[in-house]
C-alpha cells in the first residue's frame, strides 16, 4: 500500500532522469554537497514578465535570456527603460530535489528573485503561480507553501509541504504499475508538483 | 521517562542572561537603553522578545520599524533554531550576559526566515514535532492526536507550561513495550563551520547484535571528527 521511495531509488531516478533531461536539453542538472554525502537535482531558469516585453521574448526559457533582453532593447530603449525592465522584470527560479530520509519522499524547494538579487516573497511568488494552480494548492494534499532552510545549503528556500507526498503517490503509482508501464517515481511526482510552483515537463520525459 | 523527570525539567527550565542593544545605525527619537532579559533555551526568539520589541519601538518612528531580526557578532541569528542552540553555537565560550544586536531594518533575505506573525513559529515548531514522530512512530502518534493536543503542546511551550506540555509530550516520547525504543532516533547535530546547517541521519536505537547505540556509537557513525583526536 505505501510507496515509499528508498534513498538508493530516489539516486537511481533522479539519474534516469539527467539523463533524458540532458538528452532534450531541459537544463537539470545534479548537485553534490561540499561535503559530498548528499545530491539534489537542480534547476535554473529565467523567466520574463508580460509587462512591456515584447510578445516573441516571452515564452524563453533559456540562460540566454540575459543577452537576447540586452540585445534587443539596446535599439528601442532609452537607459532607465533599460534599467527598469532588465533589474525588475526578469525573475530567475532556481528549483532543487532533494530526498527527505525522514518521510521517505523527494520534496521540492525552489526560491525566485529578480535580477537586481531581491528575492520574492511568498506573495509574488504565489501571484506568478497560475490561476488554476492556486485553486489546486489550495484544494491538494499538501500544507500550502512554507519558507524553509535549505538543508544543505543553510539558506531560505520555499517548499511544498512532503508529509502527504505519499498519499498522492500512492494513488499515481498503483494506476502507473497496473499498466505495467516502467514508472520513473521522480518524474510521475515532479510532472504533478511542478507545475504548481511554474516547473513544467516537457511531455518527452514520460 | 517519568524517572527523568529531573531531567526534564533542567532542560525545560534552562536560561541564559542576555541583554539585547539596539543597533547603532537605527535611528531613534532618543537614546536607546539596553534591555536585560533571561531567555528560555527551549523556547525561539521571536516567541519570547515582544518585550524587547516594544521597549525599542518606543524611541523609533514608526516608519522606522519594519521586521525584527537579531545578530550577534556580526552574524545574522536565525529564529527558527532553539535559543539554547543559538548560544550553544555562537557564544557558549564567551562571558554571560550574551550580548545580542537588535535591528529593524535590511532585513538579511538571504539568511534569516521571515517570521510574520506567531503563526509561523507554530507551524514550524509542530512540522519539527512532526518530523520526529515520523522517525519515532511512523508518525501513528501524532496523527492520532487531537487538533486540541497538538495546540496543547504549543500552548505550552508559548506560556512556559511544562506539565502542560509534558502531558501530550510523554505520549510522543514512549514506545510499545515489545519493542527496544523508537524506530528512528530523531538527532541533529548543528555545527558552526560548515556549508551544511546540520547533520540528519536515519539511527536506530539499537544495534544488529541488540546491543543499546550510545550517543558514542551516533557520533562515530555521523560525525566521527567530533571525536577524532586533535
Amino acid at each position: 500500500e505505501d510507496f515509499f521511495l528508498e534513498e538508493k531509488r530516489f539516486k537511481q531516478y533522479c539519474e534516469e532522469f539527467i539523463r533524458h533531461s540532458q538528452q532534450i536539453g531541459d537544463g537539470w542538472e545534479w548537485r553534490t554537497s561540499k561535503d559530498l554525502h548528499d545530491g539534489y537535482l537542480s534547476k535554473t531558469h529565467f523567466q520574463v514578465r508580460n509587462r512591456n516585453i515584447p510578445p516573441d521574448l516571452k515564452e524563453k526559457n533559456n540562460d540566454n535570456i540575459e543577452q537576447i533582453l540586452f540585445a534587443h532593447v539596446e535599439e528601442s530603449l532609452d537607459d532607465s527603460q533599460i534599467a527598469e525592465v532588465c533589474a525588475t522584470e526578469v525573475i530567475r527560479y532556481e528549483y532543487h530535489v532533494l530526498y527527505s530520509s525522514s518521510y521517505q519522499v523527494p520534496v521540492l524547494y525552489f526560491r525566485a528573485c529578480f535580477l537586481d538579487g531581491r528575492p520574492l516573497t511568498l506573495d509574488e511568488i504565489w501571484k506568478s503561480v497560475h490561476g488554476c494552480y492556486q485553486a489546486r494548492l489550495l484544494e491538494g494534499p499538501w500544507d500550502t507553501i512554507t519558507q524553509q532552510e535549505h538543508p544543505l545549503l543553510g539558506q531560505p528556500f520555499f517548499i511544498l509541504h512532503p508529509c502527504r507526498t505519499n498519499e498522492f503517490m500512492s494513488s499515481i503509482l498503483a494506476g502507473s504499475r497496473k499498466r505495467n508501464r516502467h514508472t520513473n517515481y521522480i518524474i510521475l511526482w515532479l510532472s504533478t508538483v511542478g507545475p504548481v510552483v511554474g516547473l513544467n515537463l516537457p511531455l518527452s520525459y514520460a | 521517562m517519568t524517572d527523568d523527570k529531573d531531567v526534564l525539567r533542567d532542560v525545560w527550565f534552562g536560561r541564559i542572561p542576555t541583554c539585547f542593544t539596539l543597533y547603532q545605525d537605527e535611528i531613534t527619537e532618543r537614546e536607546a537603553e539596553p534591555y536585560y532579559l533571561l531567555l528560555p533555551r527551549i523556547s525561539y526568539l521571536t516567541l519570547v522578545t515582544d518585550k524587547v520589541k516594544k521597549h525599542f519601538q518606543k524611541v523609533m518612528r514608526q516608519e522606522e520599524v519594519s521586521e525584527i531580526w537579531f545578530e550577534y557578532e556580526g552574524t545574522p541569528l536565525k529564529w527558527h533554531y532553539p535559543i539554547g542552540l543559538l548560544f550553544d553555537l555562537h557564544a557558549s565560550n564567551t562571558a554571560l550576559p550574551w550580548s545580542i544586536t537588535v535591528h529593524f531594518k535590511n532585513f538579511p533575505e538571504k539568511d534569516l526566515l521571515h517570521c510574520h506573525s506567531k503563526d509561523v513559529i507554530e507551524a514550524h515548531f509542530m512540522a519539527c514535532i512532526k518530523e520526529a514522530d515520523a522517525l519515532k512512530h511512523k508518525s501513528q502518534v501524532i496523527n492520532e492526536m487531537q487538533k486540541k493536543d497538538h495546540k496543547q503542546l504549543w500552548m505550552g511551550l508559548q506560556n512556559d507550561k511544562f506539565e502542560q506540555f509534558w502531558a501530550i509530550n510523554r505520549k510522543l516520547m514512549e514506545y510499545p513495550p515489545e519493542d527496544s525504543g523508537f524506530r528512528y532516533i530523531p538527532f541533529r547535530i548543528y555545527q558552526a563551520t560548515t556549508e551544511r546547517p546540520f547533520i540528519q541521519k536515519l539511527f536506530r536505537p539499537i544495534a544488529s547484535g541488540g546491543q543499546l547505540h550510545t550517543l558514542g556509537d551516533l557520533l562515530k557513525d555521523v560525525c566521527p571528527s567530533a571525536i577524532a583526536p586533535e
